[in-house]
């Protein structure tokens, strides 16, 4: 073959490279462009919004704007969780294995925890088939409600706190909080420490890129002393600690305890009674699928309603096929003697959706007590009932005391 | 001690092997010849200067000495006695399959054993097994039954592993065993055995997912990096052979393209292509996530070996391009039997390399993706309940399997290079 003259090559270099930028440039612009469109229909949309409160049609334009991409690209209808995971006929639950108690995988590799028991009932409820889960990995701090939000999962429940940056800033919506704990400290019992007081200069370990790192760190700036932080991921933290490689491990209460009370040398150490933070952790749905959120936020407190009243799953068959009081068969979704089934509006996963969770992992109780039991005490703290029943009342402390609170199904 | 008079050596010395030969035997040079010597005074002078040469070295010696038996020390103390193996005997299913349904087991039995045939096929054809490598296996597989026969109901997986070790050496055998001399017969064996090493892969997927419960979903812990991986590698080797030809194409639009394609998938980090993998592929081709976690192992992995074996294509004299032409044969042709079958020799030490790392980096499947592959599901493990202080022994585990595997690795591909005459032509 006969090379060209330098020149000539440059030309045909030169031409190629031109048609390559600009059909680089062609389909960038096609992109961006499309984007660009949206964004600017969206702020429109916001701004009526803003002007329009009293409409409640601007709210249901921008949930439309909103649905509408994904909708596009998958065919999946974003806004009603509840008919795709019905269509699919599995339920996609974001859960973290790597959790002890709360998210983990046994020794088959089953995923299993206390969170996981929260994916079946809702499978139960919604699918009539608890084992009708299919658990995607959300260990990964940093990309969970990524997950949620690109639709790869269709509920997150991974000790995930509530807070309102994240209710506001991101495609998150959180439903009735599952697990009450809060921030605090361990110590080793001869290190002389009893309260945060006592850490000037302390190397305190943390988990880094959390709400836990920058509740300790405002801590310290309101009581103004200094501290040297040692962060990594939280299982990496709490070995350092116990390797004695830094003075404080600070993290959520329930996660201290449940790492302190399996080791063989637990008496060595103590957790303080400061607690620093509120750690609600809760279910996380999608924003603008208010249904999905409400059957969430419903099969939660229908867990806890039936701890409170006594349905558990043994008795729970009897209990419908019997029900002793009007409550009991509105709960149930069963006729009290020969009077009708009350549906009370869950028409979209049927009236039985309670029953059908709580016999496929019992009431709340039974679910703390399977899962975390002994681990992380319950009794007066906030994850007891906020109302112990009358035979099993228990003594606490002042200021003491449960607020879990099932709210009435009528 | 006595001075002992030098004793004769019953048989003479080897002659030095003919070129071609068995490589590894080391010949004495005739300056060394002459020092032979009793076994012990030998010993006793190599330990004297190596070891202790002046109060220097000596003082060198007793230091690492002293910090290498402080190490050595440490692991057996911590092996034997400090750590809690349980977590490791306990989860054994969960950290080799993890979700992969139990009533289909027999898949990933029936993979290894095809798999082990075809490596004991493979060593009977081109080369054999010598003492290391039987030594090699006798530890792995002891390593692997230790940890599988811990527990009554653990005993089948026991036989079956015992049985694809028994597949590796029956591939072997028979390979071995035929005859070397009938060059027709000889070509016949290594087109076969090559061919079955061709459609290895496949095969495998094939028995893993085709039929039954199972879909790519269910890849899980262990399995996942041994699928993973391959698929990597393989797609890579595949990919990059027509890129590096495309590069070094003189159509412009090809070599562009190539050029592009490279530098592109190149100039981000594998890290940063799993995301893609996750957040952007999803609406373009779609499928399961590990499905789309392979391909972008494969492209990237294809990038890096497009540039290997080009580097390959350019270190190839000028005259093996000039003489193929002048011999009349098409370009295809030169491609086909000059040019690439050198260009592939040259490159295996960097594509060696670039599959072991690939084979460490599928574990970046856990770290980006929702998959968990064997370190992801060590953290499982580690986060059951009782299991929570045991986190080094967890780790210690897993480094250990990784390192077995990229040693084998590079074992095998010295077997390859020394067969293929790599650094001596």
């Amino acid at each position: 073959m006969r090379l060209p003259s330098l020149r000539g090559r440059r030309l045909v270099s030169a031409m190629l490279f031109a048609g390559a930028a600009l059909v680089a440039g062609a389909v960038i612009g096609a992109c961006t462009s499309d984007e660009d469109d949206q964004q600017a229909q969206a702020t429109e949309q916001q701004q009526q919004q803003m002007e329009q409160q009293d409409q409640p049609a601007a709210e249901q334009q921008q949930e439309q704007q909103r649905a509408a991409p994904r909708a596009q690209d998958s065919g999946e209808p974003r806004g009603n969780t509840i008919q795709l995971v019905q269509d699919r006929g599995t339920l996609k639950c974001g859960v973290k294995q790597t959790q002890p108690l709360f998210g983990f995988r046994d020794d088959q590799g089953n995923v299993t925890g206390f969170d996981i028991e929260f994916c079946k009932a809702i499978a139960a409820a919604v699918l009539k088939d608890a084992d009708a889960v299919e658990y995607v990995d959300a260990s990964d701090a940093s990309t969970r409600f990524e997950l949620l939000a690109d639709g790869q999962i269709d509920i997150l429940i991974r000790t995930t706190t509530i807070t309102s940056s994240r209710d506001m800033e991101l495609d998150v919506d959180f439903a009735q909080t599952t697990f009450y704990t809060g921030q605090g400290f361990a110590v080793r019992k001869d290190s002389g420490i009893d309260s945060t007081s006592d850490m000037a200069n302390a190397s305190i370990c943390v988990q880094t890129g959390t709400t836990t790192e920058q509740n300790v760190a405002d801590h310290f700036t309101d009581i103004g002393l200094d501290y040297e932080p040692t962060g990594g991921l939280s299982q990496d933290v709490a070995a350092a600690f116990f390797e004695g490689r830094c003075d404080v491990l600070t993290a959520d209460a329930s996660d201290l305890a449940s790492r302190i009370v399996v080791r063989d040398d637990a008496d060595d150490y103590k957790i303080l009674p400061q607690i620093i933070s509120k750690e609600p952790l809760a279910p996380g749905v999608r924003d603008y699928d208010s249904d999905w959120k409400d059957v969430v936020n419903w099969v939660v407190h229908g867990l806890i309603r039936a701890e409170e009243i006594g349905i558990t799953q043994a008795n729970v068959a009897a209990m419908a096929a019997d029900p002793p009081n009007t409550e009991v068969a509105r709960l149930l979704g069963v006729p009290f003697g020969d009077g009708e089934v009350a549906t009370l509006g869950f028409d979209v996963v049927d009236a039985q959706f309670i029953q059908r969770a709580i016999a496929a992992v019992g009431n709340y109780g039974e679910i703390y007590d399977r899962e975390i039991g002994d681990a992380i005490e319950r009794d007066c703290t906030l994850n007891a009932l906020a109302r112990p029943l009358p035979s099993e009342a228990v003594d606490c402390g002042p200021g003491e005391g449960g607020i879990m609170y099932a709210l009435p199904y009528r | 001690m006595s001075e002992q008079p030098p004793i004769p050596r019953p048989e003479q010395r080897p002659l030095p092997p003919a070129p071609g030969a068995d490589q590894r035997r080391i010949v004495l040079p005739p300056h060394r010849e002459r020092a032979r010597r009793p076994r012990s005074v030998r010993v006793r002078e190599w330990v004297r200067k190596n070891l202790f040469p002046s109060t220097g070295g000596t003082l060198l010696t007793l230091i690492a000495a002293g910090i290498m038996g402080a190490i050595v020390v440490g692991i057996v103390i911590f092996v034997f006695f400090g750590a809690n193996w349980e977590v490791i005997t306990h989860n054994r299913w969960l950290l080799f399959a993890g979700g992969f349904p139990h009533e289909e087991a027999w898949r990933l039995w029936v993979s290894i054993a095809v798999v082990f045939a075809l490596i004991g096929a493979a060593y009977g054809t081109w080369s054999s097994f010598g003492r290391r490598d039987h030594l090699f296996v006798l530890l792995v597989g002891g390593f692997v039954i230790f940890l599988m026969a811990h527990g009554g109901a653990a005993i089948w997986s026991t036989v079956y592993f015992l049985i694809a070790i028994g597949c590796m050496y029956l591939g072997y055998a028979v390979t071995i065993w035929m005859p070397r001399e009938t060059s027709t017969l000889r070509t016949f064996q290594q087109r076969v055995v090559g061919g079955l090493l061709a459609v290895s892969l496949p095969l495998v997927l094939i028995i893993l997912l085709v039929g039954g419960e199972v879909g790519p979903r269910h890849l899980d812990g262990f399995v996942l990096n041994l699928i993973l991986a391959p698929v990597g590698i393989v797609g890579g080797i595949v990919l990059g052979i027509p890129l590096a030809l495309g590069r070094a194409s003189r159509l412009r639009s090809i070599s562009l393209t190539c050029t592009a394609y490279i530098e592109i998938v190149r100039g981000a980090p594998l890290l940063g292509w799993l995301f893609v993998a996750l957040f952007i592929l999803d609406d373009v081709i779609g499928g399961d996530l590990i499905i789309r976690a392979m391909v972008v192992m494969a492209v990237f992995t294809g990038a890096y070996m497009a540039e290997y074996i080009r580097g390959a294509l350019q270190a190839l004299p000028r005259g093996q391009y000039e003489a193929a032409q002048a011999v009349g044969l098409t370009e295809l042709q030169r491609t086909r039997l000059i040019i690439m079958p050198q260009a592939l020799r040259i490159s295996i030490p960097p594509m060696v390399g670039q599959a072991i790392s690939i084979w460490k980096d599928t574990t970046l499947v856990t770290v980006i993706l929702p998959l968990r592959e064997l370190k992801g599901n060590a953290d499982s493990a580690i986060a059951q309940f009782e299991f929570t202080p045991d986190r080094i022994e967890a780790y210690v585990f897993v480094a250990v399997i990784f390192w077995i595997v990229a040693f084998a690795m590079s074992r095998i591909s010295q077997r390859v290079e020394r067969a293929q005459g790599v650094g001596e032509r």
